[in-house]
């Protein structure tokens, strides 16, 4: 029978985090809420791993020993006779209950739907029934335990096929079959199942988070939303595969029947399969899914090359290809961890941010579609216990099918509650060794000489930079107490005057997008202690509707009616972003829109929470504006700005710069997928790396450095004229900075297969003293000398690199192992190939 | 407002169905047959002494046979004779037949509309050519003649009270509707000339309709049209500004061309001439690829951050997603609707120019016929259909087809290829090569676009816009209906017609 896909869905909301310590479902509400314009509340769902006994009301081994059956009733009738075939003759029930819920769900805003009774089984399998099935199955060579594992697995399967059917009657279906684990899902945004299933004190170590945007209309049952099980897994999914009939035919040939029809259930199955039939370690079972291909194969080691050659061959029409991005939680009831798994696909089509904090007290490994989603899960875990800090120690990407972390990373916490972030190769992802947070529990006092310390401050306030040194120095000098005591005496400062207060913003500022030695400080404590402190000061600005002469003006949420003229062109309007929708006409893009065209020109939003487009649609000629945006910023900031100036303090997402004519970007972190696509002009400066697809099909005169590197697909298509007549260019200088601060270089300053694919114009300027790219990246460009003129071109876009981050031309740039060296040594030209072959195989235009 | 004038075929011996041949060696050149002929086939100018070669394009053919006027009968020597040119036999092909070619330019030349099935289908075996009206008393063809080539008129219906305005939104927001149902489709600055380009908004602003403008930027000069320019913002972002965006009332999304789906847009050295390379801010000569997809939308929730994007730039703009046609076209135009979008515009697979590469127009996406009532089915089982609007497009090639896509369940149509015929296009396929086109038409080369006067394009356009609009009145009065919005999935209208298929054997019908 030919399988249809029954849903169809494009991608999705994902989030999901791992602790340390169990925490409650109220924290996984935060990220969903974040994540609601990535779905459309026509399905939602959450799994939790790693359960609380006590919350559940049975023993501890009882939690451990026994499958944790959740069968979600659709129709109420179901149960009895689910019970009476597939439960009690079969099952040893320890305890079975309803799934308290709300009493109406009614009550719950934006639950339309009445979410499912769900009833909860503690089963163990009967031991002659179990005897039974391995015998008729020859599992006879099977641990015991496993084939129990596989026993539950077809039950559920044949509760499913009976009792749903895509096909026919929906009458109920099994959300969750593992052992310390659960999976609750309905019809509506997903934060709401926290709500209606009373979640908000129930305890966990690992939860995941979906938001699903089907398009079928009227969804009445939550069967499609995810996550999906598999035997001791949670899987979410974000994309949509192009092949899902051959990955079903795949599996229908391996004996494993999809009943949902949704690429979901196939990848869950898909995992399944790989992991209790054939038994493949995770990093095989990786490959499977996300075969490494083109240059990074030919990058692995010869005895890895081998087995991945082999999985392929086997396993290649079970891939998954096109967009997609897992996020799995699970138990491993047999090795006893909980895991947190994040994986990407080979063309990194979908964005994808992880993020770890190696607490003292705490670990906690976070896994997101969007960056928002991972800070507002921070933000709700330290607004109630402050041995959580808000910002992580470390962000970062996957290079999805790739030889340098394999495109995925998991978060395993073992049975001492420690917390482990390894790769696909199983290399440890690690932060900073040495240095310890902050304790926030503590409160602020005095210092000794508290005094003394004062009027040093006072002394230190001449300018911004003056400022940033003192307390760049205190960091290292200071004890955390003095440090967090004197960034508050300069919130006190900043109310003296407005001059005061510009040289004490600008002057954290820099403390927050700078990257300096920390000493035995963990960096992220630090920049908590500035940011809280900037939001001290932003909140204590008079409101808009206020009368005052100051250059500061408060507009939030609130008082966003309250709206007037700028009174001169030094005013500064301060938008507190919380509250803002993050699109549409009330969102803060507009509202800057609107306080443009009345005549204001600086801008300082903060307490951004994914908000979109903002310095979009300010229409063109826009220069002299400047917006400073801080905290999390959301996707296609800047995008079509036409001569104003961006400041992101702090990592970027995704779509930043889209079809930018002219002005200024500066981003104080990472940026996301497809920075400046069809860029036309302007400058850009990125302080750390790029996701995948920076400056696709840019034309006309963009002039960009970035000083990490990015995923891959740098600049393909790019068609910016010749840089050296006026076209467009991207200096790429491969840095990264190591846990004192240090500038060093990367591994590789590329480490992409496709470099300036298909381009036929502008050029990439790529500090690559080593040589460590080869031909193979390129396809379409070729490498060239660094000239005299080159280097004359990009010399004030370095300089200006400099003068943002710190970055020194003289110190950094050109000095190689601690040699000075001249540009020519150092950086080499990427230029396009006059290739014939774009000329003859091209067609005209439709 | 438009005015239908005349507008005749801007080269002296335009190609025709009909060749009048002089035997040079019998005519003694006294001139009977010039003072004969009303339509003008033979001129004998002052002070020449030979009648000159006959303008055959003039010629009404055989049905001229019974006039007392042939001039093939009053020859004294016997010198005339009519055959099939041979021009005629070498253009057309199975989807674009020759007299839908010659239909077309005699459409845009005179305003009215041809009348008889070869100048109504193709000769494809299939999609709208395997179609028929359903039309409530079986009168019509026969009775009103078959054929009624050159300028004996067909009078254009009295249109009194039937409308054919359909609307562009009808979700909240601004209200826009067009006084036809169909308007221009996205060429770019690049494929075609600025002459053309400014000639289609100009013939859409006459008839209160629109035009769009490609892919390839928006050229200064169809500033003053704004109102009527629909903007695209397609996978390749060339010459997309915030300023373009901002500008106009529609913003179309092109994810894909019917012609190509897979492909993006590619536009070759050759044709990358300085002009268009500034539009684009590219570099001249270096050849231009747009990507297949968007990058920045790899799902439906991008695809939604996408428009609000558009929403952001522009809050009073409709959108419009121009998709070609899978096999989930139907989940693909709900998932439109809930992201923002306000017109589903469903591009098949019977289109393109030359420049589409033909193993592409030929071989994938759904047929257009199917396609449609897919789409407007699904969007009524779920409740959506009275708040979306439906355009199709891909191989509309006359008023018929125009119908016949409304009758299976679209509000309008867009036109491309139709348009470019009116202008003089011979459909030879030649789009892509240097140059390009070697009628002007699909050129960028300053020299060959000279050959279109803008003035003259709009003419033919707005002539061929009001021979479409009364047969559309035509057709709706034969069906009893007030308004094109009556015949929106009116599949009862419409047959299946086996028996039709086109001899085009040109010796039986003379």
């Amino acid at each position: 029978m030919k399988i249809h896909k029954s849903e169809d869905e494009g991608g999705c909301g994902v989030v999901g985090f791992a602790s340390t310590i169990p925490v409650r479902g109220k924290h996984i509400f935060e990220p969903a809420i974040q994540m609601h314009n990535r779905g459309n509340g026509k399905g939602g769902g959450i799994a939790a791993v790693g359960l609380s006994y006590e919350d559940l009301g049975v023993s501890e081994s009882l939690l451990k020993n026994d499958y944790l059956l959740q069968i979600a009733l659709l129709d109420q009738e179901a149960q009895s006779d689910i019970d009476a075939e597939f439960i009690t003759p079969l099952m040893d029930v320890d305890k079975s209950e309803r799934i308290p819920t709300v009493s109406d769900y009614h009550a719950i805003e934006g639950l339309e739907t009445k979410p499912p009774d769900v009833w909860r089984y503690f089963v163990r399998v009967k031991a002659d029934v179990l005897d039974r099935f391995i015998n008729e199955t020859k599992l006879e060579d099977v641990d015991r335990r496993r084939a129990e594992d596989e026993f539950i697995y077809q039950n559920s399967f044949k509760i499913n096929t009976k009792f749903y059917a895509s096909l026919g009657d929906k009458r109920a279906f099994v959300l969750s079959q593992g052992r310390n684990m659960m999976i609750l899902k309905i019809v509506g945004y997903a934060e709401n199942i926290v709500r209606y299933y009373k979640l908000e004190d129930f305890r966990a170590h690992v939860w995941i988070a979906h938001q699903r945007y089907p398009t079928r209309g009227r969804v009445w049952h939550p069967g499609g939303a995810h996550p999906f099980m598999g035997m001791h897994e949670a899987l979410v999914h974000n994309g949509d595969f192009a092949n899902y009939h051959s990955v079903v035919e795949y599996l229908e040939q391996r004996g494993r029947h999809p009943l949902f029809l949704t690429d979901t259930e196939v990848s869950v199955l898909l995992f399944d399969l790989l992991s209790r039939k054939y038994n493949y370690p995770l990093e095989y079972i990786i490959e499977a899914m996300a075969p490494t291909t083109e240059f990074d194969f030919d990058m692995l080691p010869p005895k890895k090359q081998e087995i991945y050659h082999a999985i392929q061959t086997e396993h290649i029409h079970g891939s998954p290809d096109g967009p997609w991005f897992f996020i799995i939680a699970r138990t491993e009831p047999y090795e006893n961890y909980f895991q947190l798994i994040g994986i990407t696909d080979t063309s990194m089509l979908r964005p994808q941010v992880f993020a770890l904090v190696e607490g003292e007290e705490v670990q906690i490994g976070l896994i997101g579609s969007e960056k928002q989603a991972i800070d507002a899960t921070l933000k709700s875990l330290s607004e109630e216990d402050k041995r959580f800090p808000s910002v992580a120690d470390k962000y970062w990407n996957a290079r999805g099918g790739s030889y340098t972390d394999g495109g995925a990373f998991m978060f395993s916490i073992d049975s001492d509650e420690k917390l482990v972030c390894t790769n696909k190769f199983g290399e440890v992802v690690k932060t900073p060794e040495g240095q310890t947070h902050c304790d926030f529990r503590k409160p602020v006092t005095p210092p000794p000489d508290s005094d003394r310390q004062r009027e040093l401050i006072a002394a230190e306030l001449k300018s911004p930079l003056t400022l940033f040194v003192f307390l760049r120095n205190g960091v290292t000098e200071w004890d955390w107490d003095t440090l967090r005591w004197t960034v508050s005496e300069l919130t006190e400062c900043a109310k003296d005057d407005e001059q005061t207060k510009t040289t004490v913003i600008r002057g954290l500022t820099l403390l927050n997008d700078r990257r300096y030695d920390t000493g035995t400080k963990k960096r992220s404590s630090v920049v908590q202690i500035t940011k809280e402190a900037l939001h001290r000061i932003f909140d204590d600005t008079p409101a808009i509707d206020a009368k005052h002469a100051g250059i500061y003006h408060l507009i939030g949420w609130s008082n966003k009616d309250s709206f007037r003229p700028a009174d001169s062109a030094e005013a500064i309007l301060i938008v507190d972003a919380a509250g803002f929708p993050p699109e549409g006409e009330e969102c803060d893009a507009r509202l800057i829109v609107k306080a443009y065209e009345m005549g204001w020109k600086r801008f300082i939003v903060y307490n951004a929470q994914g908000q979109r487009f903002c310095g979009s649609g300010l229409g063109s000629e826009t220069t002299g504006v400047r917006i400073d945006i801080y905290d999390s910023s959301g996707d296609y900031l800047g995008s079509s700005m036409d001569g104003a100036e961006l400041y992101i303090h702090g990592n970027g997402q995704d779509q930043l710069g889209q079809i930018l004519g002219s002005g200024k970007l500066v981003v104080f972190g990472d940026v996301g997928q497809t920075f400046m696509y069809g860029a036309k002009g302007g400058e850009a400066y990125v302080l750390g790396n790029a996701a995948g697809r920076p400056l696709i099909n840019a034309v006309g005169k963009p002039r960009v450095v970035i000083n990490g590197t990015c995923l891959d697909y740098l600049a393909e298509s790019f068609m910016a004229g010749d840089p050296l007549n006026g076209g467009g260019f991207v200096v790429l200088n491969g840095l990264e900075h190591d846990g004192n601060g240090k500038c060093i270089e990367q591994d590789t300053p590329y480490p992409g297969s496709n470099l300036f694919s298909l381009a036929s114009g502008g050029a990439i300027y790529i500090r690559d003293p080593h040589h460590k790219l080869v031909e193979e990246q390129l396809n379409g460009g070729e490498f060239s000398i660094l000239t005299a003129e080159d280097w004359t071109l990009i010399l004030p876009y370095l300089e200006e690199n400099e003068r943002l981050f710190g970055i020194s031309i003289a110190d950094n740039l050109l000095v190689v192992n601690g040699d000075t060296k001249t540009p020519l040594d150092v950086y080499r030209k990427v230029k396009p190939l006059k290739n014939s072959v774009l000329v003859e195989c091209g067609e005209g235009e439709d | 407002m438009q005015t239908v004038k005349k507008a005749p075929s801007r080269f002296p011996n335009e190609i025709s169905e009909i060749e009048v041949q002089r035997d040079l060696s019998k005519c003694i050149n006294c001139g009977t047959c010039a003072k004969l002929c009303p339509f003008g086939v033979h001129e004998r100018k002052t002070g020449y002494n030979r009648v000159s070669k006959p303008l055959s394009y003039r010629c009404i053919g055989t049905s001229c046979e019974d006039k007392p006027f042939y001039c093939v009968n009053h020859c004294p020597r016997g010198a005339l004779s009519l055959g099939v040119s041979s021009e005629y036999r070498t253009i057309g092909d199975y989807r674009w037949t020759r007299d839908l070619i010659i239909g077309t330019w005699k459409q845009a030349e005179t305003g009215i509309p041809l009348k008889g099935q070869r100048y109504e289908i193709g000769n494809s075996g299939g999609g709208f050519d395997r179609i028929s009206f359903n039309f409530p008393d079986d009168e019509g063809r026969g009775e009103r003649g078959d054929e009624n080539i050159g300028q004996n008129a067909f009078l254009p219906s009295d249109d009194t009270g039937i409308s054919t305005e359909i609307d562009l939104n009808k979700r909240e927001g601004t209200k826009i509707s067009i006084r036809v149902p169909f308007y221009g489709g996205g060429m770019s600055f690049g494929s075609i000339s600025l002459s053309v380009m400014l000639a289609k908004a100009k013939a859409a602003r006459a008839w209160g309709t629109f035009t769009c403008t490609g892919e390839g930027g928006y050229p200064e000069a169809l500033k003053e049209y704004d109102d009527n320019v629909i903007t695209q913002v397609a996978t390749g972002l060339f010459g997309v500004m915030e300023d373009t965006i901002q500008r106009v009332k529609i913003v179309e999304f092109k994810y894909a061309q019917g012609a190509k789906p897979g492909l993006g847009g590619h536009l070759l050295g050759d044709k990358v001439t300085a002009e268009v390379a500034r539009m684009r801010e590219a570099i001249s000569g270096s050849s231009l690829f747009s990507p297949f997809p968007f990058h920045s939308v790899y799902s439906v929730e991008d695809h939604k951050k996408h428009l609000d994007w558009i929403k952001e730039l522009n809050p009073n703009a409709i959108v419009s997603v121009k998709v070609s046609t899978p096999t989930d076209v139907d989940m693909v135009a709900v998932g439109s609707y809930y992201a923002g979008a306000n017109i589903i515009h469903l591009d098949g697979s019977y289109g393109g120019t030359g420049a589409a590469p033909d193993i592409a127009k030929k071989n994938i996406a759904m047929p257009i016929e199917y396609a449609i009532p897919k789409v407007h089915e699904f969007l009524k089982r779920e409740g959506l259909r009275d708040t979306m609007t439906i355009i199709a497009s891909g191989g509309i090639r006359t008023a018929h087809d125009a119908l016949k896509a409304i009758a299976l369940g679209a509000d309008g149509v867009v036109i491309g290829t139709a348009e470019l015929v009116a202008l003089g296009c011979v459909r030879c396929g030649n789009c892509e090569s240097g140059r390009g086109c070697p009628r002007g038409i699909a050129t960028t080369d300053p020299e060959l676009s000279e050959a279109v006067n803008v003035e003259w394009g709009a003419q033919r356009l707005i002539n061929l816009y009001a021979a479409w609009r009364s047969e559309i009145v035509d057709v709706l009065k034969r069906f009893g209906m007030r308004s094109i919005k009556e015949l929106v999935g009116r599949y009862d209208c419409l047959i299946e017609n086996h028996e039709i298929t086109q001899e085009n054997d040109e010796e039986t019908k003379l």
